[in-house]
């Protein structure tokens, strides 16, 4: 058994543990909240090793584990690993361990099925960025919709199964599209493999346009990108706040990631077609995202559209199509998991004692708690692209790319240009929660009572705090995993169009 | 003794330790400080802010050690490379983090670390008794920071970071009193803090382009990459071309330099986004005169310096914005009409505090005018001159409103009626030369040499800034002349407003003196400012010109044939490149006697004209109020933003947040027109449909069965015998059949 | 004396049968009602071991012993009903149990 499987199935250890303990005694409870624990910190680790094994400079698939499953459709069991998915699976690695430590004193009921729940969220998510099979790929991107459902509908707040729902049927619209083009190319190449396929895309090229689209909306609606985006809000607004992190950290990020891994490779001459239009749907995604942060009255809310905004970036970076251009957006993916899962779970350590998320009931409350307080300012300013942190590297980046951009036409500087407001209408709207919520009189006092971080909170925040700062000062081991791979695919798209418009 | 001599002739590798002070700084204080002070106020006080005092200190002698070891090998630039930063080999971008050292840097250096350490220690003074005294020095300590951050960065992008780090530590300073509330209830530290964040962002917005577009065209970010082949291009003649763009090098240059104007026009408070600056008043004192004065806000100058190359090849290259100005001329006027522009406003205050904002911006015009003009070393030495005197006079400023606070503080005793007492406002004020010897004497000097009196400071920078005016752009020269007429004049108002008269106010008869911390830093400042100017005294004569134009290295030859090695020294015109291998400082004597004229007659006329005899008390009105000047007051940018810009802006976010995409896209759009309609159709499915129709069927089936069954259960009694009876006749039903059968 | 033919065997056993069916359906008693059973089983049982006499077959009393054994075990299962139901009903007519009452 390779190491790639071992990573996606061992969090399965862990349920099975789980499943043998009873609930409802408090000793046994506890209990669960250690298994899952410790199975989301050896499945860490684990990752930890895939990295050390993973070799820099190679483009191509390593640590590739191969079987038959359905031989009679050509469906294989096929994992792999790339300097696309590398960064990604240390993101679900860690994004999983914090958010269940995150839940210890969040969850009060059904706990064994939280739990439960959370490690077969964390198996789905790495199969998602490890299957090379389509049809796998598939498997797993549908199997992550389950476990958030029910995180959503069992444990969120007051209108969780509009929620759960919205979010469930939305994203699974988009999917059954995608599914048609898999079978569509499976059966025309007899193979479901990625690699055969992107080898025999020349198969399916006259219809390229219209698959391309098929895997586009799937993945847009993921993402998401302007106007897909309606689900968010509900989704991020009623979810609990290790859902909250989840949905931001990783799964907003299976849209973004599926654009890079299958999108591209596989229909080079529709993506440098729809750059434009997608690179414009990013814009107003960024600009509106902003603005309509603004004058949200809650803050989940707020951060919630907030990601609108970022992932518009990332999507741009994306559709730049050059190697400066995607792997600021691999690497922003990595940095908006970090700087808003860690919102998200300031959000949630706020809400354990106020219950609730309205900015009109804070105040002023840097007075009463100020070492959270100087740990919330850090993730506000990452978020909103300082130098020195993470958000300002993937933002330089993209910029840095989008400007190049010769997909974006003779002149991608007006692109930039727009995408660039961004940086501006991010400093206005994540300042202004900022100020209405830590500065100002302590006026409430309901607020006066609140308490201090915690240790446990205070050691998540400081994971969070050690790759926002590291990703922000030496990020260049970042880039070095991925950098060959993001080569061979740009120069992979730069063959397979000759000439650009 | 050759340690010592090491220190002194190569102490470049000491370089980064320039950077960590502060950051030690920062961390001692943030981490341990606040418990510091809590146990004990009066030691802590004095552990935390000496400690932050020193690390300043610390990194004044480590710039001080860097300018002697450029001098030991002829101003012969460094780049100290620390690591990677950035490196993304296959799109060639990599940005290490590294240090340059030159003279240009060191200066700026000297200034930062030099200001701020007396900045610091006057702070110690000045915040005693705040709760959140450590804090204070941790931003003060983190401001350094950035700031050096940004004067050593060896590349634009490095620069950058400085640049942001010193906007958040603004923000954080001018909001350190964050939950101070103003009539209305509204916590207006906060958002003056917030304000001047997100007008910078505007600023900040042009960077991130410039440097994009910069790198595209050269390859890389770094100063020396780029300038170097800047001119290589230039001299080639070739086109700059990547993707699918392609343009002439003049043009983008121009956008670049273009972009570098709007964001030094954020940093450094120049029209159209000066209107942070008067606001960032609300943070302390010592606040006011470190960023707001001395260091952060001449950062745009230092970008500009820095960039003069860029600069100097648009200016050859004839490249125009829009065919109608060149860049460099651009940066010119903007300079120019923000000095006249703030120079006006500045009559029309009635707070200490804030004729200094608009003063500075004013003067912050100037030097932008200045490099813009070509003048790099005039710029740079009105950047530190007024660094002396704008930052003595915002601490002696603290100084009297520490005084009047006391003073209030004594005559309010117990009760604490709230008589609108303003310890700001100049209108309060009157006769405190009495009160505060010290500080009067300070405050005289800061004026004098900001109004440009002979031999203080000021005169020597400003009039050698207007004498490049007078020979490169007269109509800038206009402007900037005029600008300093005002600069007199609403100086002398405001000595006169504070310093003269009768007390106006029972606080400013009962201010005194206060405490040497704070007044010791500000004789300091006083003899820089008195004397700064012979940092770049001018050769009057020709001859002495010649003759010191070939000194041997080593000899400092005043700022001119210092930032010369810095500062490239050639000339481009169309045809290439043209070597000037050496300056003299340009001083127009007549320039001088006349600009050194107007601005005593603006004094006196303030003085002894305007406000000779008034105001008495202290709601009188000022004499100017009814003259149209008083409209510059109103008129200009900030009530169009504060009334227009932003409420539009709020508008439009609400409308798109509320209105268009929860009422329309959320609500209607997946609502109503998608769920909707399926949830109507999915119910009559299943209520008409369903009910009805299939359920109908299966239904009737059932009931059928019910009917019959109820019938034949009657046979069931549940008694045994009946059962046991059954069977009998069953048997003998059985044994019938088999008889009749055989039978 | 006359000779004591098969008949008179075929005789008493129809008696004995007519006397036991008649007892379960006609009392109440479940005992009486068991004891009527085994009054059948043991008619069956005489006819056997005659006809077994009157034909030279042993077949017929070997099928008696097997009577006799599933008489046995009906009694033990039967009566320990008999005491569940008196445990549960305080009563062993078999009127009052009718909850199949359809």
């Amino acid at each position: 058994m390779g190491i790639l499987t071992i990573v996606t199935f061992l969090p399965l250890i862990g349920v099975a543990l789980i499943l043998l303990l009873n609930q409802g005694e408090n000793e046994s409870e506890d209990k669960i909240r250690w298994l899952a624990l410790g199975t989301s910190a050896v499945t860490f680790v684990v990752s930890l090793i895939v990295l050390a094994k993973f070799k820099t400079g190679v483009g191509g698939l390593q640590m590739v584990e191969q079987a038959d499953w359905i031989p009679s459709w050509g469906i294989q069991y096929y994992l792999g690993i790339d300097g696309l998915s590398i960064l990604m699976i240390l993101l679900t690695a860690f994004i999983s361990l914090v958010s269940i430590a995150a839940s210890w004193t969040a969850i009060g009921h059904q706990i064994k099925q939280y739990y439960i729940f959370m490690l077969l969220m964390e198996i789905g998510m790495m199969g998602v960025f490890l299957a090379q099979d389509l049809f796998l790929f598939y498997v797993f991107w549908e199997f992550t919709l389950i476990p958030m459902y029910f995180l959503i509908g069992i444990w969120g707040g007051k209108e969780r199964i509009y929620a759960s729902i919205k979010f469930f049927l939305y994203t699974m619209a988009g999917s059954l599209l995608m599914l048609l083009a898999i079978l569509y190319m499976g059966i025309k190449g007899g193979t479901f493999a990625l690699p055969d396929l992107i080898a025999g895309r020349a198969a399916f090229a006259d219809v390229q346009n219209i698959l391309f689209l098929g895997f586009a909306i799937a993945f847009a609606i993921k993402v998401p990108i302007f106007p897909f985006h309606s689900w968010l809000p509900d989704a991020h607004t009623q979810a609990p706040t290790a859902g909250s992190i989840v949905l931001a950290g990783v799964l907003l990020k299976m849209g973004t990631y599926g654009f890079i891994r299958f999108n591209l490779p596989l229909f080079p001459e529709a993506s440098v077609h729809y750059a434009p239009a997608i690179a414009v749907l990013a814009i107003i995604g960024i600009i509106y995202g902003a603005l309509v942060s603004l004058p949200q009255k809650d803050v989940k809310k707020l951060v919630a559209y907030s990601s609108v905004s970022h992932l518009g970036f990332v999507m741009l970076g994306i559709f730049s199509l050059n190697e400066a251009g995607i792997q600021g957006a691999i690497l922003q993916g990595v940095n908006h998991g970090l700087s808003t899962g860690a919102l998200f779970f300031l959000v949630g350590v706020l809400y354990e004692q106020r219950h609730t998320r309205l900015f009109s009931e804070y105040g002023g409350v840097w007075k009463a708690m100020p070492v959270f307080s100087v740990l919330a300012l850090i993730v506000t300013l990452s978020s909103m692209g300082l130098p020195g942190l993470n958000g300002f590297v993937g933002e330089f980046t993209i910029l840095l790319g989008s400007m190049g951009a010769a997909s974006l036409g003779p002149n991608p500087w007006i692109y930039t240009a727009f995408a660039t407001t961004g940086v501006i209408l991010a400093a206005v709207y994540l300042l202004w929660m900022f100020q209405r919520v830590f500065m100002g009189p302590l006026d409430n006092p309901k607020n006066k009572a609140l308490r201090d971080i915690n240790t446990r909170e205070l050691t998540i925040m400081l994971a969070f705090l050690l790759f926002i700062f590291w990703i922000g000062i030496a990020p260049s081991g970042y880039f070095a995993l991925m950098d060959s791979s993001v080569a061979e695919l740009v120069s992979n798209i730069g063959t397979a169009v000759v000439a650009l418009p | 003794m050759r340690v010592i001599t090491y220190f002194f002739m190569n102490a470049f590798n000491l370089a980064p330790l320039i950077l960590i002070f502060p950051l030690i700084g920062v961390l001692a204080n943030g981490l341990v400080g606040r418990r510091f002070v809590e146990t004990d106020r009066k030691t802590g006080e004095v552990w935390s802010g000496w400690f932050g005092s020193l690390m300043a200190i610390s990194s004044f002698v480590i710039a001080a050690l860097l300018f002697f070891s450029l001098r030991s090998q002829e101003f012969h630039a460094e780049v100290i490379y620390l690591f990677d930063w950035f490196n993304v080999p296959s799109a060639g971008f990599r940005i290490p983090w590294a240090l340059q050292v030159d003279t240009l840097s060191v200066t700026m250096m000297l200034v930062v670390t030099g200001v701020g350490s007396l900045i610091h220690i006057y702070a110690i003074g000045y915040m005693h008794g705040d709760p959140d005294f450590s804090r204070f020095f941790t931003y003060l300590n983190l401001f350094l920071f950035f700031m050096l951050i940004l004067v050593t960065g060896s590349s634009y992008l490095m620069l950058f970071v400085g640049w942001e780090g010193v906007g958040l530590c603004s923000y954080l300073l001018i909001g350190f009193w964050f939950d101070r509330v103003d009539e209305t209830g509204h916590p207006m530290n906060a958002t003056a803090g917030r304000k001047a964040f997100v007008a910078n962002r505007v600023g900040d917005l042009a960077m991130i382009l410039a440097m994009t577009l910069t790198f595209w065209t050269f390859g890389s970010l770094e100063f020396n990459t780029v300038f170097q082949s800047a001119v290589e291009l230039f001299e080639k003649g070739h086109m700059v071309e990547f993707g699918l763009f392609s343009a002439s090098l003049g043009s983008v240059l121009t956008a670049v330099t273009a972009l570098f104007l709007m964001g030094a026009a954020g940093k450094s408070a120049q029209i159209p986004l000066y209107v942070w600056l008067p606001d960032a008043m609300a943070g302390p004192t010592p606040v006011s005169a470190l960023i707001h004065a001395a260091t952060m806000v001449t950062s745009g100058i230092y970008l500009i310096v820095r960039s003069n190359v860029l600069f100097e090849i648009v200016r050859a290259s004839g490249s125009l914005i829009l065919g109608v100005i060149s860049a460099p001329d651009l940066v010119a006027y903007t300079g120019a009409a923000t000095a006249l522009l703030a120079g006006m406003i500045a009559f029309t205050q009635f707070d200490i505090k804030k004729v200094l904002a608009y003063s500075t911006v004013s003067q912050l015009g100037f030097m932008i005018a200045a490099a813009g003009m070509g003048a790099y070393v005039a710029a740079m030495f009105h950047l530190i001159t007024h660094a002396f005197f704008k930052a003595l006079l915002f601490l002696s400023a603290g100084s009297v409103i520490h005084g009047m606070e006391h003073g209030h503080h004594e005559i309010a005793h117990g009760d604490h009626h709230d008589d609108g007492f303003d310890p700001q406002d100049m209108r309060m004020m009157g006769g405190l030369r009495h009160k505060m010897p010290t500080t009067y004497v300070v405050y005289m000097i800061g004026a004098l040499a900001l109004s440009g009196i002979v031999p203080l400071a000021g005169f020597w920078s400003k009039d050698e800034l207007l004498s490049h005016g007078s020979d490169n752009n007269f109509a800038v020269y206009l402007m900037l002349a005029l600008a300093a007429f005002f600069t007199a004049f609403y100086m002398g108002r405001q000595l006169k407003m504070v310093f003269f008269g009768e007390p106006r106010h029972a606080a400013a008869e009962h201010a005194h003196e206060s405490a040497p911390l704070m007044t010791r830093p500000l004789i300091v400042l006083a003899a820089l400012a008195a004397l700064g100017g012979f940092l770049n005294l001018p050769y009057f004569t020709e001859g002495m010109a010649a003759a010191n134009q070939h000194k041997p290295g080593g000899i400092f030859l005043g700022l001119e044939g210092w930032l010369e090695h810095s500062i490239q020294s050639f000339e481009l015109t169309a045809e290439g490149v043209l070597h000037m291998p050496h300056t003299s400082v340009v001083m127009s004597r007549s320039v001088a006697g006349l600009s050194t004229l107007l601005a005593l007659a603006a004094l006196a006329w303030a003085f002894y004209g305007v406000y000779g005899k008034k105001p008495k008390t202290a709601d009188e009105r000022d004499p100017l109020q009814s003259t149209p000047i008083w409209w510059f007051a109103i008129l200009p940018l900030n009530t169009f933003y504060m009334k227009g810009v932003i409420p539009l802006f709020n508008r439009l976010a609400h409308w798109l947040g509320y209105a268009l995409d929860w009422d329309f896209w959320h609500d209607f759009v997946h609502n109503r027109l998608i769920r909707d309609p399926f949830v109507g159709f999915a119910n009559f499915a299943a209520d008409i449909l369903d009910t009805q129709g299939v359920d109908g069927l299966v239904n009737g089936a059932g009931k059928t069965v019910r009917r019959l069954a109820s019938v034949i259960r009657l046979s069931q009694t549940g008694y045994a015998r009946n059962y046991a009876l059954s069977i009998l006749l069953g048997a003998v039903a059985l044994v019938a059949y088999f008889l009749l059968m055989v039978n | 004396m006359p000779d004591v033919t098969i008949d008179w065997y075929v005789a008493l056993s129809i008696i004995l049968f007519a006397i036991g069916a008649l007892g379960v359906l006609l009392r109440r008693n479940a005992i009486i009602i068991f004891m009527s059973v085994e009054m059948m089983l043991n008619s069956a049982n005489l006819l056997f071991v005659a006809f077994s006499r009157h034909l030279g077959d042993l077949n017929g009393q070997v099928l008696v012993f097997f009577v006799i054994t599933v008489a046995a075990a009906e009694v033990a299962v039967g009566l320990a009903l008999i005491v569940t139901i008196f445990r549960t009903k305080q009563s062993i007519n078999i009127d009052e149990i009718n909850l199949l009452k359809g």
